[in-house]
């Protein structure tokens, strides 16, 4: 009996121990290679899966006896961040390449995840034919190595429909000079056409990473010097009057109901609501957004709506008070990456070359709306045919600003994100919450000796 | 079965443990022992390791997921002088009181009470309903109770107004979406414990002239008062960890208005990757539950004495 026993004890743990570690041997039963590709997708942005899908199929017709595995992430960023964190925790369950998020990058060179691409891009003559100095450096670790292929990049600005500004008696082509023209615009349309939306902005936690770039950053690199990060100094920068009034701005669009309402902007689907079903119907003035938004509009979206080139404008962010160069934008995007773990590393490589080819590039850039890294895909006249706004958001790179993406700016991010939120339900003053943020700083980025005092 | 012909000395205890209490031992844990090593490395494993790392600057990831550090109770110390976490701890509070100790606990006797004695067909109706809410899964009973309370939703359409229900209210949203959910779990154990009361006593007792009131306070509650307590104990337990269901619903928010100590510990743990400062809060929650269990247990002991 007690043989019997142990025997089928050893063999349970031998079980469990199987189905742990079984996660992704680079052999699959049949003898064949398998690379597991990790992404995101929703039901309303099914354009990356649509890309890899085709980058699969011809990766897999060059490459005999290697299966590519596509593994998706349902949900939105913050989601995708998460899932992707926590099978990251394991060699066993890391994918070998993935679509990542820049800001994110750092903080996973530091935990050792990602494999450097220096030695593998030195013998891909697109990487120096292609793509534009200022985009590689997208995914540029602290060690001066790549850590990533760009697949996107991306400014920002406001989109306004010119409909609604027309009724509210505002001249359109819009040009806002100064935060202060941007209110006053948005408060006469709530005086004027009181159906719509006046302002719309991203401010929530639950916009995540969103709220921080879009939201907040865009106002915060509009003000004189306004900084996250002291680069001279190397130190985070502590509040100060800057960080004040960007939230004065945030706070002015929700005390004087010039924004959303507070249960839409708590919706996760603000974008949606937005780009489908507000901006359409005239029921909402000007959107504080990025270059992607007409990806929402365009007929490979799920919910084409053709007219947006008539029925919307777009014009850049002003600075606070018309400083030079009088207008602001932020530049991140999403870049494909390898993992430390993989035992394909070759092959992984392989697969983002493919992945960031001119046609997968061009496929994903078109259906996206966000701008085009690779200089053969912005050149091509398919690329810019059906979005007469390329041009202007291309043009926003002379004003943009890029995020101090260091290993801490997540945290960093996240305290900001608490930040708004308090000052969009109205929990806090823009003082309160400006002084929450500078007592939060130093614990988020170790230490009150890399925090400057403003 | 062999085994059990020998001889049994050692019921009065051979103080060193001769060689058949052993195989006596043996004969138990032998067959326990798969049980007690998938226990022990699925549930004591974790949970060790949740301890452990409650006690260090773990992260996700960064620097500080592959070189983690000891850092003592620092952890405990940043938790009790966070303002979001007491903020939490008031809300769960809260949220226990109202939708389980008061809420689920009280209109689950009343329910009990009300079906007693009536016709089988009320009986299924009501049960029927109560039930169909509580085996819901929490994400459903959360939809459900968005569309409800939606700004053109059920209610706000019943009532011809406009309001932001879960926006203004959010606490009273999900301590009433929680009532509604878990009164089934009360009715069901008051409805078992009222079926033990002996219907002759209570006559006798409306024999002798004692009103309603009286026979349900004298009588029925002081019999049914263990189950009352197992009952808090079960419902405070459930309430104090519920998630899914505020997550679904508020999210937490607006703000932290409706984020109880749950949803801060992953929203601490899973989108802040601060996976030793989450684990940290997920400590001091157990020890807040071991607390409440044994105040319940020790009330149930003084009652038995």
């Amino acid at each position: 009996m007690r043989p019997k026993l142990a025997g089928s004890l050893l063999l349970l743990t031998a079980l469990t121990a199987a189905g742990c570690g079984g996660g992704d041997a680079p052999e699959s039963s049949s003898g064949a290679k398998e690379l597991e590709v990790l992404y995101k997708v929703e039901p309303t942005w099914p354009h990356l899966e649509k890309m890899l899908t085709d980058a699969k199929k011809q990766y897999e017709a060059a490459h005999p006896g290697i299966t590519l595995k596509l593994t998706p992430v349902q949900g939105n960023n913050e989601a995708y961040y998460t899932k992707l964190a926590l099978l990251n925790r394991s060699p066993d369950s890391a994918p070998d390449v993935y679509f990542h998020d820049t800001f994110q990058v750092n903080a996973d060179v530091a935990a050792g995840k990602l494999a450097p691409l220096d030695d593998y891009l030195a013998k891909w003559p697109d990487w120096s034919s292609q793509f534009p100095d200022s985009v590689k450096q997208a995914a540029k670790g602290g060690d001066g190595k790549i850590y990533g292929v760009p697949i996107s990049t991306d400014t920002r600005g406001l989109w306004y429909s010119k409909d609604v500004l027309t009724k509210a008696g505002l001249p359109v082509p819009w040009e806002p000079k100064t935060w202060n023209d941007v209110l006053t615009a948005a408060r006469t349309i709530k005086q004027k056409v009181p159906d719509a939306i006046p302002f719309s902005m991203y401010s929530t936690k639950i916009h995540g990473e969103a709220s921080t770039m879009q939201g907040f950053e865009m106002l915060l690199y509009g003000t004189q010097g306004g900084t996250l990060y002291d680069d001279a100094q190397k130190k985070w920068v502590a509040g100060g009057k800057n960080f004040t009034d960007a939230l004065t701005f945030i706070n002015t669009i929700y005390r004087e109901n010039l924004g959303p309402k507070l249960s839409d902007a708590h919706n996760a689907k603000l974008a949606d609501k937005i780009n489908w079903e507000w901006f359409p119907k005239a029921k909402l003035g000007i959107a504080l957004d990025g270059a992607w938004a007409s990806g929402a509009w365009k007929p490979t979206s799920t919910k084409p709506w053709p007219e947006w080139k008539d029925k919307l404008g777009w014009t850049p962010m002003p600075t606070q008070n018309g400083e030079e160069p009088g207008a602001v934008s932020m530049s991140g995007g999403w870049v494909m990456a390898m993992s430390s773990y993989t035992k394909l590393k070759q092959e992984a490589f392989d697969f983002i070359t493919v992945a960031t080819n001119k046609e997968n590039s061009m496929t994903y850039s078109v259906s996206t709306g966000d701008l085009a890294p690779r200089k053969d895909v912005a050149a091509d006249p398919k690329y810019s045919a059906d979005n007469p706004s390329v041009k202007f958001w291309t043009d926003l790179a002379s004003v943009t600003h890029y995020r101090p993406a260091y290993e801490e700016y997540p945290k960093v991010s996240a305290q900001i994100q608490e930040a708004m939120e308090a000052v969009t339900t109205g929990a806090q003053t823009p003082e309160e919450a400006t002084a929450a943020y500078a007592k939060a700083l130093p614990s988020v980025v170790g230490g009150p000796d890399k925090v400057l005092a403003r | 079965m062999t085994v059990a012909t020998a001889p049994s000395p050692s019921v009065t205890g051979s103080p060193a443990g001769g060689p058949s209490r052993r195989r006596r031992v043996l004969r138990w844990l032998l067959p326990l022992g798969p049980a007690l090593v998938l226990l022990a490395i699925f549930l004591a494993g974790p949970i060790l390791w949740s301890v452990y790392i409650a006690f260090t600057n773990e992260t996700l990831t960064g620097s500080a997921s592959v070189n983690s550090q000891f850092v003592g109770v620092a952890n405990f110390v940043k938790l009790f002088g966070d303002p979001n976490f007491i903020n939490s701890f008031l809300l769960t509070f809260i949220f226990v009181i109202g939708s389980a100790v008061i809420g689920q606990n009280t209109l689950g006797l009343i329910i009990a009470l009300l079906m007693r004695g009536r016709g089988r067909v009320t009986r299924s109706v009501v049960n029927g309903v109560v039930i169909a809410a509580w085996v819901m899964p929490e994400v459903v009973a959360a939809a459900c109770w968005f569309s409800f309370l939606a700004e053109d939703g059920t209610l706000n359409t019943v009532l011809g107004v406009s309001q932001e229900w879960l926006y203004t209210a959010p606490m009273l949203a999900v301590i009433l979406a929680n009532v509604w959910r878990g009164t089934a779990f009360s009715m069901l154990v008051y409805s078992a414990a009222l079926s033990e009361v002996p219907a002759d006593l209570v006559e006798a007792a409306a024999v002798d002239g004692a009103s309603p009131a009286r026979r349900l306070l004298h009588i029925t509650l002081p019999l049914i008062r263990r189950s009352i307590m197992a009952n808090l104990m079960l419902i405070t337990l459930q309430t104090l960890a519920s998630f899914g269901l505020i997550y679904a619903l508020t999210g937490g928010g607006p703000g932290t208005a409706s984020q109880t100590t749950p949803l801060y510990m992953y929203e601490q743990a899973f989108r802040y990757f601060e996976i030793g400062y989450g684990s940290a809060i997920a400590l001091v929650m157990l020890v807040i539950g071991a607390l409440f269990s044994l105040v319940y247990l020790r009330l149930i002991k003084t009652e038995d004495a």
